[in-house]
């Protein structure tokens, strides 16, 4: 497989489908990739492709640096794929002005990412080419799909409030959850306005309840739950719980899963005159 | 002053610590992290970590501080001082390398004028640190100029000489005293020359050939090379125990308020945004010179110091694998080109 | 232990509208005794603060001659000078300061002098334009370039006519290309433009630049060209600060700390400083 992505990442180079070809590539440690931007066709040998790559590379389309780079090729497990689908639908990105290989993927992570257990996108739903064999996309129930939640949704409210509470107080403010995501791609993000001063800077409790809060809010019916904001906290918040709640919230009043279907309107951005809510009209 | 500890001791040292009027901090396992956070009792410990993942700073340098209170009535302002930020305490079990970053802090926090919020929790705090006897990939102290068992920065040194027992060695006049204070709990020191269990950490690059390039290469394609993956967060600067930027803001009601100073980091793209939306320090490449050129250029030129003290927290947080000692490696390569 | 951070309590004794969004407020201190200690020279800046809406940087505008005050400009931009817009005679803000360097106004003496500024850049310059006008007999020619977009966005407007007026003191307003009115007898121009048309000849002469990094960036070229050396011209700079103590680790550009080292730089520590401004 690692050579099937190396040759086809060489092939657009070198044709000049592509400027860069966002990959995978040898982490510091051999438990760690890293992402690598290829620009050059003699370089592809830095390509690598294991249990390791858990890194949704889409959010690479957000940064002016990499941006600056010209025409992706972006290496895509199913689950980052979906990524793909919601920025088109948000009017992001242009189909034609990024590349997609897609990657049939079995899951990553070691021990396994919580989000390949449930997964359903083992042959990604978008891409241009296809590197792996292909495989049936299994529809996994409802139930199954927010196993992970069953636990957490049996406390009691107080004592989710109190979980939350205790879990929040670990927040830094770093913001590596909303920079690493790559549907936080706000120019300014609401935590960086100050007028009015939405949420408070500091990382004290109420600051960091409004800013996690408000985080996941402004990804609901719109997480494809790559887990990555949960992965790169440096003070391990199970921030994916919250995102998956309300994305089973989501799903449950809108019966919409994002980034599974081009087609699908989206929930939250939709408008309709004859919308079931009053406030709407 | 030599001593030594047995780890049966630990818990009549922390008793000891507490009846001292002590508050205690060592490093205690919740979940994945080991954290230094504060402890009641000396079971609550973790030893078998190679370094927390907090560092040491946030006991001076909170992440969050009120540095004025005030109430505002009409047109009148009247300002409170903030009161009882300096508690007298221990932090115990953290590593050689977090305990330096003290010292090396205090030159920042003292130039010209005091920083009363950093100073009077030095003079509280005192510092007994555990040698490593493990190190992981990401250390890389002996690069810097240290070593798993440097006592700059300690008031108090412990070093496993045995399974269950520590070398103590004093440090400093307030680490003597503390000793003294529980003197019951160590033991005289072994007689003859103990086995210091020290890890040995691989030298990765020689920190002399460092400054000299970065000296010459302000421009150089490495900056935006390096740092394409980067996702300008703030994980590293604020898991590092020497990035000491912050930022300083109002928060209020209508009557009352805190100014407050907050961690901030290079990495931010607001960070040096002005007003206009000039931004001096434009890209990430520009933002991610400026750490390398802080920790190992203008930190040195100022105050003779290196602003980096290889505990490799940074490396080891960074959402997209920015290894800073692979960052050196490749400054030496360069720098020998 | 001194708390750094604490500000003087000020009150707005009186205040001045200069341009569209931009206001001089005269502040007394409050505390008199701590108003009878304080002391600064020109050049040098502070944090000014609304209680409730934070801190922000700006020089002192007022000249260190003119006793018992300080002045400050602000234009409203953010936070802080919005808030900073909403206060009102008799309110009451916060101070910190004096920070900062000074302009070597005892090594001018004998000098002629040409101060050049754009927008909203006058007031850093003002209170050295007064320091040196309030010791004029210690220097030569006197001249004042000026330029800002519009005849509306010119600052101290009442100040540019005194100076106007005064005979000893040669001013050149000037406004960008499609700034000006019918009635508008100073000059249609950019900054850097006019420079070169109006500056006094270079010998003898101390070039003092202040305005946005885009205008300092096309005049220092042209100061060249006149013959200027780096060493006789100087500018203050702003950068983003929180601090203003040397700690909080923002407004560095390369090894200088502009809080401490700065904010006045010769061109040619400016030349010697790497490009990140």
């Amino acid at each position: 497989m690692i050579e099937e992505l190396r040759k086809k990442a060489e092939e657009l180079l070198k044709n000049g489908t592509v400027k860069v070809v966002f990959g995978y590539g040898e982490g510091s440690v051999p438990e760690r990739t890293r992402p690598v931007f290829i620009t050059k066709p003699e370089d592809v040998n830095k390509l690598t492709w294991n249990k390791y790559c858990v890194y949704n590379l889409t959010t690479y389309l957000k940064r002016q640096e990499t941006r600056k780079l010209g025409k992706p090729a972006l290496i895509l497990k199913g689950c980052d794929a979906r990524t793909i689908i919601v920025l088109l639908k948000e009017c992001q990105i242009k189909r034609e002005d990024v590349y997609i290989i897609g990657v049939t993927c079995d899951g990553v992570g070691d021990p396994l990412a919580e989000k390949c257990k449930a997964c359903d996108v083992h042959t990604p739903l978008i891409y241009d080419d296809l590197v792996g064999e292909k495989r049936e996309n299994k529809e996994v129930p409802f139930e199954e799909r927010y196993a992970e939640l069953d636990e957490y949704e049996k406390l009691e409210e107080k004592d989710k409030w109190e979980f939350w509470q205790k879990q929040f107080e670990k927040c830094i403010k770093c913001y590596a959850c909303s920079n690493i995501c790559p549907l936080c791609f706000c120019d300014r993000c609401i935590v960086e306005k100050n007028q009015p001063q939405w949420i408070d800077p500091s990382a004290h409790p109420r600051g960091n309840l409004s800013w996690n809060v408000t985080r996941a809010y402004h990804l609901a019916g719109r997480c494809i739950n790559c887990e990555e904001c949960q992965r790169v906290c440096p003070v391990d918040i199970p921030l994916n719980l919250l995102n998956k709640k309300l994305a089973k919230e989501a799903e449950k009043s809108f019966d919409y899963r994002p980034g599974y279907n081009i087609d699908d309107e989206l929930a939250m951005s939709t408008y309709k005159e004859d919308d079931d809510e009053d406030f709407f009209k | 002053m030599e001593k030594t500890l047995n780890k049966n001791n630990f818990d009549s040292f922390i008793t000891g610590l507490k009846k001292q009027g002590y508050k205690t901090i060592a490093p205690k396992k919740d979940n994945k992290l080991v954290t230094l956070d504060e402890i009641q009792d000396a079971n609550e410990i973790s030893l078998d970590h190679v370094i927390t993942n907090n560092s040491i700073k946030e006991y001076f340098l909170p992440k969050t501080e009120k540095i004025l209170s005030y109430t505002i009535e009409k047109n009148k302002v009247e300002m409170k001082e903030p009161e009882g930020f300096a508690v007298k305490s221990v932090i115990f079990g953290s590593r050689p390398c977090d305990a330096f970053s003290l010292p090396v802090m205090d030159k920042v926090f003292n130039w010209d004028c005091v920083d009363k919020f950093w100073v009077e929790r030095r003079e509280a705090v005192t510092i007994v640190t555990i040698s490593c006897d493990k190190f992981d990939s990401y250390c890389f102290c002996t690069s810097v100029g240290l070593a798993p068992d440097a006592k700059q920065g300690s008031d108090v040194l412990l070093t496993k000489i045995s399974n269950d027992e520590y070398l103590v060695e004093t440090v400093t006049e307030k680490g003597e005293n503390l000793v003294k204070e529980l003197e019951s709990v160590f033991s005289d020191p072994p007689s003859g020359t103990p086995d210091r269990q020290v890890a040995t950490v691989e030298k990765k690059f020689d920190i002399g050939k460092i400054k000299p390039w970065l000296d010459d290469n302000f421009e150089h394609d490495v900056w935006d090379e390096f740092s394409h993956k980067c996702i300008g967060c703030g994980a590293c600067t604020f898991v590092c125990p020497t990035c000491h930027c912050f930022d300083i803001v109002d928060e209020c009601s209508m009557t009352k308020g805190d100014r407050v100073k907050n961690w901030d980091g290079c990495q931010f793209k607001m960070f040096t945004m002005h007003t206009s939306g000039h931004n001096p320090r434009n890209t990430q490449g520009m933002r991610w010179r400026q750490r390398i050129m802080h920790k190992f250029k203008y930190y040195v030129e100022k105050f003779d110091s290196t602003l980096c003290v290889g505990c490799g927290r940074c490396s080891r947080v960074c959402p997209a694998d920015m290894n800073i000692s692979e960052m050196l490696e490749i400054i030496e390569t360069e720098a020998g080109k | 232990m001194d708390n750094i951070y604490r500000p003087y309590l000020m009150t707005i004794s009186d205040m001045i509208d200069e341009a569209p969004g931009v206001r001089t407020f005269r502040l007394n201190f409050s505390d008199e005794e701590e108003g009878n200690k304080f002391q600064y020279q020109t050049g040098q800046f502070g944090l000014y603060s609304v209680f409730g809406a934070g801190e922000s940087t700006f020089c002192i505008a007022s000249s260190p001659t003119r006793e018992g005050y300080i002045e400050c400009t602000f234009r409203e931009a953010g936070r802080v000078t919005k808030a900073l817009r909403e206060l009102n005679i008799g309110d009451t803000l916060g101070f910190r300061g004096p920070y900062g360097n000074v302009f070597p106004i005892e090594k001018w003496e004998g000098k002629n002098l040409v101060f050049i500024a754009g927008g909203i850049a006058l007031p850093p310059l003002r209170s050295v334009i007064w320091n040196c006008l309030d010791l004029r007999d210690k220097y030569k020619d006197v001249t004042i370039i000026y330029g800002a977009k519009t005849i509306d966005d010119l600052v101290y407007k009442n100040e540019l006519k005194e100076w106007d007026a005064r005979d000893d003191v040669n001013l050149v307003t000037t406004v960008d290309p499609g700034g000006e009115t019918p009635e508008w007898t100073g000059k249609v121009g950019f900054v850097p433009t006019v420079v070169e048309e109006a500056a006094p000849d270079c010998k003898d002469t101390i070039a003092i630049v202040c305005g946005p990094p885009i205008m300092i960036k096309f005049t220092l070229p042209v100061l060249e060209k006149l013959g200027f050396k780096h060493d006789k011209v100087y500018t203050t700079l702003e950068n983003r600060m929180k601090c203003g103590l040397g700690k909080c680790g923002r407004c560095n550009i390369g090894c200088t700390y502009v809080c401490k080292e700065g904010p006045v730089f010769t061109a040619e520590e400016i030349s010697k400083m790497p490009d990140e401004f």
